[in-house]
């Protein structure tokens, strides 16, 4: 049996390597930096946002950017609005103060005051064409503050207007309702921002953690073999197990060994977001998504093809997520990881064993190095010069996306968040994978035939086309 | 009983570097491996050891085919290899298990022998911390702790002060009182002469002499002649015809044709009345077959 014996290679380069202190300090750093962006990437969109995010479940002025305006002066110009009309408009009051004289004082104010000035617009000839509003506001206002107060004006305005054509004030409170407004492509995805910014964002992060994790420790697995070999010890290996045991033992050892980092850091990653979940942003997603009136006109809007607000994508994004972590999806995103991990260390496997001198093994890692980093460029950047799907707020993928989901090389990085993201049907997961399969497969037969040949060469380092002659005679 | 090579051959290329090479070990007992630098020693090894496939020919054990992975042999190499981070015992214990020992035998047997050769205090130290000669003895015990019927040890008291090669040997003898087979390549032409009872020289991959290093040596002959006197001999050597191959402080040596030739130049001595110290007349050793049979071939 050329694999007899593996189970010991695997348990003790298993075990040796979690006990090397680089390996241990090495993940405490990889699980303490997911840790602080899982928390932070929670929490800061609240820190940033100040008390009024805090308050804003408990205080309906906290997300109202008026709340903070100390004073507002009104200069109508176009005689129409009276006291009642005034008095819509929060913190406005009176002065007797020019507008002129205003807008010097308000240069140099400390505080937040704004002066709205209303006036009728009209032509060259005259002829009345319609009212205007403009804000004069001391620096330390926030523009956002200044927009809303403005959009305020015009509707006092236009209310203004309307009563003196007739409309009663109950009349038009009945007719004030938010009108939002969408843009659909017939047959396409309902337009959702949150979904189209995951789908952007998480196959970036996925990929390169997954860069990380497989290329990483296909590089330890072509040290280890290359430290084996120019030390000598595979010579004493060599007379219990055969080459080929010593290969898969490694592989899979590190195998172990990166997939239980990927869970650990998936686990950290997790722990920490639901920790500081309700001190930030996670909290209220899922305080929105547990929302059964927002899920009910989610689901209205979904059956009616109706437009979503900005809470109903948020209900829609967690919906998707929490279905996308089921069993099936788990299973096949674990099998890509092993396949892609077995496709990188063959490749570096046999690269350790091919050079005679630890001084080679960086130069005959470079074809490795550039498979790896062309494997990770195809998987995200397609996603990111996708940038048009994510401006429309469409879940879209282009062709070089749909490419890199079949390309073994680029595979094992791109497949998984297309998994998770539920990106393609379940035909094309089964296929994907069963295309990278099938080059692990193809892979690990020309490993077998030449790394027994290679591994105990020593002198000149073997060029790539050597191995291929070798892997090509019977 | 026992190993037998028979007719190997390995090619790499157009290169032959093992041609036609045979020999038996029937018996428990040291049998030499010689050769100069790339006669074929390591690549004959490695096919023993099963780690290379040769072209022609088959090893054999007890009439089986042989498979180093699925027979415990116990394997010194030339060039010594540790995991230099890891704890020696740790390592140990891990060749033991490869070679199908249980984790409780091997550390019995690896307790032994810290004892034997002394090194018991390193066990827990890693491979990098220990001198060359100490790493010497680790590897030793790699080789010897899964108590294996065959022995292949390659140059093994290379970079050993005196007193450690001197246990190395004692060791090697109490392996062989064990009826243990053991193969041994050393350029010490000194210690397979004390240790060796076969020997096959190899130059180039072929076999240029071969046999049982006794009756090889009676094969020669008593050919060599060491006189030291206290008055000049030349002359009277030249009158038996006796060619002077080296002149030192010890004494004068020759090569004679017969043992009557040394005896005609012992008489002479006597008659001329000058003192003699040494008069030596003996085989050939090791070390001067090896030079005649791999040194003439070289020049040529």
């Amino acid at each position: 049996m050329r694999t007899k014996g593996w189970q010991k290679i695997f348990s003790f380069t298993l075990i040796q390597y979690i006990k090397t202190k680089s390996f241990i300090i090495g993940t405490i750093i990889m699980c303490v930096i997911v840790a602080a962006i899982c928390t932070l990437s929670n929490l800061l969109p609240v820190w940033i946002s100040g008390d009024d995010w805090e308050t804003s479940t408990e205080n309906p002025d906290a997300n109202n950017p008026l709340a903070e305006l100390t004073a507002v002066y009104l200069y109508d110009e176009t005689g129409l609005l009276e006291d009642s009309d005034r008095e819509l408009i929060p913190s406005v009051t009176a002065t007797d103060k020019s507008l002129k004289d205003m807008v010097d004082t308000l240069k140099t104010a400390e505080n937040k005051s704004v002066a709205i000035q209303a006036t009728l617009q009209k032509d060259s000839d005259g002829k009345f064409t319609g009212y205007s509003v403009t804000s004069y506001y001391s620096e330390p206002c926030d523009t956002d503050a200044v927009d809303t107060l403005n959009n305020l004006a015009q509707e006092v305005l236009h209310r203004r207007v309307l009563l003196n054509a007739g409309v009663s004030p109950d009349k038009y409170a009945d007719t004030q309702f938010p009108i939002s407004v969408s843009r659909m492509q017939a047959g396409g995805e309902s337009s959702n921002f949150i979904m189209s910014a995951m789908n952007y964002f998480v196959p970036v992060v996925i990929s390169l953690l997954l860069f990380i994790l497989i290329f990483s420790y296909g590089q330890v697995v072509a040290q280890s073999i290359a430290t084996e070999k120019t030390s000598r010890v595979m010579e004493l290996l060599l007379t219990s197990v055969r080459p080929l045991a010593v290969v898969i033992g490694k592989v899979l050892a590190m195998g172990v060994v990166s997939f239980a980092q990927f869970i650990l850091i998936g686990i950290v990653g997790g722990a920490s977001a639901a920790i500081s979940a309700p001190f930030g942003m996670l909290g209220k997603a899922f305080e929105i998504a547990n929302d059964p009136k927002i899920q009910e006109a989610l689901q209205q809007a979904t059956s009616n093809l109706g437009a979503q607000t900005t809470d109903m994508q948020i209900a829609e994004a967690m919906n998707m997520l929490s279905n996308t972590f089921s069993v099936w999806n788990i299973l096949v995103i674990i099998v890509i990881f092993l396949l892609g991990f077995v496709f990188f260390s063959l490749i570096a496997a046999l690269i350790g064993a091919s050079i005679s001198r630890m001084e080679d093994l960086q130069q005959a890692m470079q074809p490795y190095a550039l498979l790896g980093v062309l494997g990770v460029y195809l998987a995200y950047f397609p996603v990111i010069f996708n940038a048009d799907a994510l401006a429309n707020d469409e879940v879209s993928i282009n062709p070089v996306q749909m490419f890199s989901y079949f390309f073994p090389i680029s595979s094992p990085f791109s497949l998984p968040s297309a998994v998770l993201l539920g990106t393609l049907s379940p035909v094309q997961i089964i296929g994907a994978v069963a295309v990278l399969a099938a080059v692990v497969v193809l892979v690990a037969i020309v490993v077998s035939k030449v790394y027994e040949a290679i591994i105990l060469h020593n002198g000149n380092r073997i060029k790539l086309g050597e191995i291929f002659k070798m892997a090509m005679r019977k | 009983m026992g190993l037998s090579v028979s007719n190997i051959v390995k090619n790499y290329g157009n290169y032959t570097a093992v041609d036609n090479l045979s020999f038996t070990l029937d018996e428990p007992g040291v049998f030499a491996l010689l050769g100069t630098n790339g006669a074929g020693k390591t690549t004959s090894i490695r096919i023993i050891l099963g780690m290379l496939a040769c072209d022609k020919g088959e090893v054999l054990w007890d009439g089986k085919s042989f498979l180093a992975a699925d027979k415990p042999i116990g394997y010194l190499a030339e060039e010594r290899g540790l995991y230099p981070k890891y704890k020696v015992f740790d390592q140990l214990i891990y060749f033991c298990t490869l070679k199908g020992m249980r984790r409780v035998d091997a550390i019995k047997s690896l307790d032994y022998w810290f004892d034997r050769l002394g090194v018991n205090e390193h066990r827990l130290k890693r491979a990098e911390q220990l001198s060359k000669g100490n790493q010497q003895k680790i590897q030793l015990i790699a080789a010897l702790a899964p108590n294996p019927e065959l022995i292949i040890l390659d140059e093994p008291l290379s970079g050993l002060d005196p007193v450690n090669a001197e246990l190395f040997k004692t060791v090697i003898r109490e392996e062989i009182k064990k009826r243990k087979y053991i193969i041994m390549s050393s350029h010490q032409m000194s210690t397979i002469e004390e240790f060796c009872q076969g020997i096959v020289i190899l130059n180039k991959g072929k076999t240029v002499l071969q046999g049982d290093l006794n009756e090889i040596k009676k094969g020669y002959g008593r050919v060599k002649l060491t006189v030291k006197a206290e008055g000049d001999i030349r002359e009277m050597a030249q009158q038996c015809e006796l060619v002077v191959t080296e002149d030192t402080p010890n004494g004068t040596s020759f090569n004679v044709q017969s043992e009557q030739q040394a005896h005609k130049l012992l008489k002479m001595i006597i008659e001329s009345g000058i003192p003699l110290i040494k008069y030596e007349l003996r085989e050939p050793t090791l070390n001067e077959i090896f030079i005649e049979k791999v040194g003439g071939q070289d020049e040529n």
